[in-house]
């Protein structure tokens, strides 16, 4: 990195927090999802929206790439660093600035964990809905950016419902505010348009998010079936009967074994084939009477072992199998994806066979646990990397599993974002036309796509191996993408993308 | 068919989303978009227009899967067409525009209308996706068609409240919601604001949690709507804070709401909406003392009746507020949506992003904000 540059930003932050030393940048190589590599130059940790600011006219000035970055539990690459760069990590930024109690409102800073919120807010009754599985370490910055979930977005909704107001640094490093504190859109929702945006339009430095109230009570059970479309069937009953629980998850048999012999052990019934976990919350009144009739339509599709939570410590060990089944499938292999990928929940049962298939097809085991209510699934492909051949597969294998949900009319992401995994399959939904009606959304955000560069658009499969042997700069073919995709319909194709590239790379 | 007293020279019916990228590729001048006319006397004054596209022949209802809780409609299909096809699986869609349900669902979106079931989210929480006709004729998507979906840019939020301004919107994708199991509403009215003001505020700090909940001006009644299981509603209902109230259900219920309506309707002709929050209701209220008015109260937003232009200003020094509906007179004086500095140079610049020349609906939205 450019001595002035170090400088410069050593001048704006104080000098220990801007980290150059390779062994600390080693924890910034990569997020959630290390199959992509990448060592920023330089990491900054500020402490004001101002010194954000700074920075990014820092970064413009000398036409450096740069990306906002929160506690990296992102699981699509979105917080990879490309081609150096400076990561500005808003950790530091990490005070909830204030609870409004009366109108159910707080004012955090991104850097909080997305958890301490609704700590910080449950001495007042109220508490923050979207709770993503990384909910005791992710921050709010990076769920305004993902537009993350979580297993009770089937009743409330994803950040998006939740955000009422931001503060950000646009990517030239201007301080812009946007929405108001009742969450009232006055004309078009700029709001809506970066929450989400994967940290591509503009780095939040400010959130204003809705609470709500603690439900009066809650209902947790686990139904275990012997059959995938029994308990797919299930899922859609529910739906059918009016019922709208806050969760409807769903573990396979692989899920059960890795659970049962890991320290998240919570006595899921081990012959199981597949089971739900179902939550319904609200009013105490007309509760049990909800929970009973879920009871009733899980016999009707011959559960055979169906457990109600008799108090939170039944409920917390339920709900323990659950979120740990991630940390818990390092008992069945020493690596593993997180696939995210999302259908009409109508099509459930063939599509966990289908991915059952590929499984044995690849040689490479997979375990489901997922979001079934809302048709958000989360194939866990389990690998070992020391063995080259089984990486490729990985790759492969995603591929298959992401055609497999756009052609039953599903889509690439529930909750975890496109970010850099994911770009290249963007074609799988969009056209060339509708990639380029983004593209123009995000040059008016990111004129010069400085911002977390090479993200969400695809680079064209073929063409580029970013991460790994690019002889071309990934800067390059980004720009190139954005031409083409700018372009008029006849210089458009995708054809003309790979020409493009290929006439540099022989360069 | 005259918007703002402009006349078109000609009008287009299209009947599908390709005929009308057709039509937009070859066509020069300034567009106008037409759904059913229902939120005419809001926006800024249309400056022009060349052609009409009247999006009524829109009208087909392209999927709905219940067992999803999805349904993907055309934008000229009318709330009431979507209710009516919801009513037979027992699904629904909170909304409740204060237009009515003769509104077409691409204009309850352009327009972001709302009514009482503010309480519970607007149309931007319902959308998941949309499909829209830009001003050069491409067809572009947004969103998906599955009820969780973070593939790509939410442009569909652009879309929403852009009165039509950035592209036209040619179908919508929504999700659903079981309808609730049971409804029941409890009216009140109060001797004066500060009693009423009290019991929303013990409203607001109770476990009540309705799903409306609305305050009429001059005559001080509270209207609380319940939906929930049906035991759920009756623990609310015994659980109201001391008033004298009366609980309709049923077709009374649904003929209350008509009333509240027409009220609403009946206000103006000029409403602002108030933009505060919950607490400041009151303080709002009682500081402009409008001649009428309607509150979101749990939402902190007020619909209020105010007697000329020039108080629009009185009320932006203080708060954010939007002309909700106003005389042509008025919106041509008077900025709709009284956007800050930077609000207005980002969405001014989002406008010519998308159409450069400012064709399409010219002057509605950020165009017409200022140098009125």
């Amino acid at each position: 990195m450019n001595r002035e540059v170090i400088a410069r930003l050593r001048q704006v932050l104080e000098p220990p927090d801007v980290v150059e030393d390779e062994t600390e940048l080693l924890v910034y190589e990569c997020d959630g999802l290390p199959l992509f590599k990448n060592r920023p130059d330089v990491v900054v940790f500020p402490r004001t929206t101002e010194q954000v600011a700074q920075v990014v006219r820092i970064a413009n000035e000398f036409r450096i790439p740069f990306l906002p970055r929160g506690a990296g539990t992102g699981l699509s690459g979105g917080a990879l660093a490309v081609e150096g760069g400076i990561v500005i990590e808003l950790q530091p930024m990490n005070r909830i600035l204030s609870i409004d109690v009366e109108n159910r409102i707080a004012v955090v800073q991104p850097g909080v964990v997305n958890l301490h919120i609704s700590q910080a807010a449950a001495p007042h009754g109220l508490y923050y809905a979207p709770d993503p599985s990384s909910q005791m370490s992710c921050s709010i910055g990076g769920n305004v950016a993902e537009n993350s979930g979580g297993p009770h977005c089937l009743k409330y909704g994803m950040t998006t419902n939740h955000i009422l107001a931001i503060e950000a640094v646009t990517a030239t490093g201007e301080i812009i505010r946007l929405g108001n504190a009742a969450g009232e859109p006055i004309g078009m929702d700029l709001l809506g348009a970066i929450v989400g945006s994967e940290g591509t339009f503009a780095i939040v430095t400010e959130i204003t998010i809705r609470l709500l109230p603690k439900p009066q009570a809650v209902k947790t059970l686990l139904a275990a079936f012997h059959s995938v479309e029994k308990c797919s069937q299930t899922v859609s009953d529910v739906i059918a009967a009016g019922i709208v629980p806050a969760a409807l998850e769903m573990v396979d048999a692989k899920t059960i074994e890795a659970v049962e012999a890991s320290v998240y052990k919570a006595g899921y019934p081990r012959d199981a084939v597949a089971a739900l976990l179902i939550e319904v919350d609200g009013f105490r009144e007309g509760l049990e009477e909800t929970s009973s009739a879920i009871v009733e339509i899980c016999r009707r599709n011959e559960a055979y072992d169906i457990r109600v939570a008799k108090d939170d410590d039944e409920r917390a060990k339920l709900w323990l199998g659950r979120k740990g089944a991630f940390g818990a499938m390092g008992r069945l292999a020493p690596d593993m994806i997180t696939m995210d990928a999302v259908i009409p929940r109508t099509r459930l049962p063939e599509v966990l066979v289908a991915i059952d298939r590929m499984s044995e097809r690849y040689g490479l085991g997979v375990a489901n646990v997922f979001h079934a209510g809302d048709g958000n699934l989360h194939p866990l492909i389990l690998f070992d990397s020391r063995y080259p051949d089984q990486v490729d597969k990985i790759f492969a294998m995603s591929e298959d599993i992401m055609k497999l949900c756009v052609d039953v009319g599903g889509s690439l992401s529930g909750e975890h974002g496109i970010g850099y995994e994911k770009k290249d399959f963007m074609d799988l939904v969009f056209s060339d036309s509708e990639l380029g009606t983004m593209m123009r959304v995000k040059q008016f955000f990111n004129p010069d796509g400085l911002l977390n560069p090479n993200k969400i658009f695809p680079s064209r499969r073929g063409c580029t191996e970013i991460g790994k042997h690019s002889t071309t700069s990934t800067a390059e073919i980004g720009k190139r993408v954005e031409a083409v995709l700018l372009g008029t319909p006849q210089t458009r194709s995708a054809s003309a993308i790979a020409r493009s590239l290929n006439e540099k790379v022989q360069h | 068919m005259t918007v703002d007293d402009v006349l078109p020279a000609k009008v287009v019916q299209p009947k599908s989303a390709e005929e009308l990228s057709e039509f937009l590729s070859t066509e020069k001048g300034a567009i106008v978009p037409i759904g059913a006319g229902t939120q005419a006397s809001f926006g800024n004054p249309l400056r022009r227009a060349d052609c009409a596209v009247d999006l009524k022949s829109l009208s087909r209802i392209t999927e709905y899967v219940p067992a999803d809780l999805t349904i993907h409609v055309e934008a000229g299909v009318t709330l009431e067409q979507v209710e009516h096809t919801l009513l037979e699986n027992n699904q629904f869609l909170p909304l409740d525009p204060w237009n009515g349900p003769t509104a077409t669902m691409g204009g309850i979106a352009a327009a972001n209308s709302q009514g009482p079931f503010r309480a519970v989210g607007t149309i931007r929480d319902w959308v998941i996706g949309m499909k829209v006709v830009e001003i050069d004729g491409r067809i572009s998507k947004a969103g998906g068609r599955v009820v969780k979906n973070v593939t790509g840019y939410d442009l569909q939020k652009l879309y929403t409240g852009s009165l039509g301004t950035l592209a036209i919107i040619t179908e919508i994708s929504l999700k659903l919601r079981a309808k609730f199991a049971r409804t029941a509403t409890a009216i009140a009215r109060f001797a004066d604001v500060q009693s009423a003001a009290a019991c929303i505020a013990v409203i607001r700090k109770s476990p009540l949690q309705p799903v409306s909940c609305e305050w009429f001006g001059p005559d001080n009644e509270v209207w609380l709507r319940f939906g929930e299981d049906p035991r759920a509603v009756d623990w609310q209902l015994k659980n109201l804070p001391a008033a004298d109230w009366k609980v309709v259900e049923g077709p009374d219920e649904i003929a209350a709401w008509e009333r509240l309506r027409s009220k609403f309707l009946a206000l103006g002709p000029i409403v602002l909406r108030v933009i505060g929050l919950p607490t400041l209701v009151r303080e709002i209220i009682e500081e402009y003392r409008p001649a009428a008015w309607v509150a979101h109260a749990l939402n902190g937003i007020v619909l209020m009746q105010i007697e000329s232009g020039t108080e629009v200003s009185r009320v932006r020094s203080k708060y954010r507020a939007v002309i909700e509906k106003a005389p042509l007179a008025v919106r041509r004086e008077v900025a709709t949506f009284g956007l800050n500095d930077s609000e207005y140079d980002l969405m001014k610049r989002m406008k010519h992003a998308f159409d450069p020349e400012g064709r399409l609906n010219p002057g509605r939205h950020v165009d017409g904000e200022r140098n009125l």
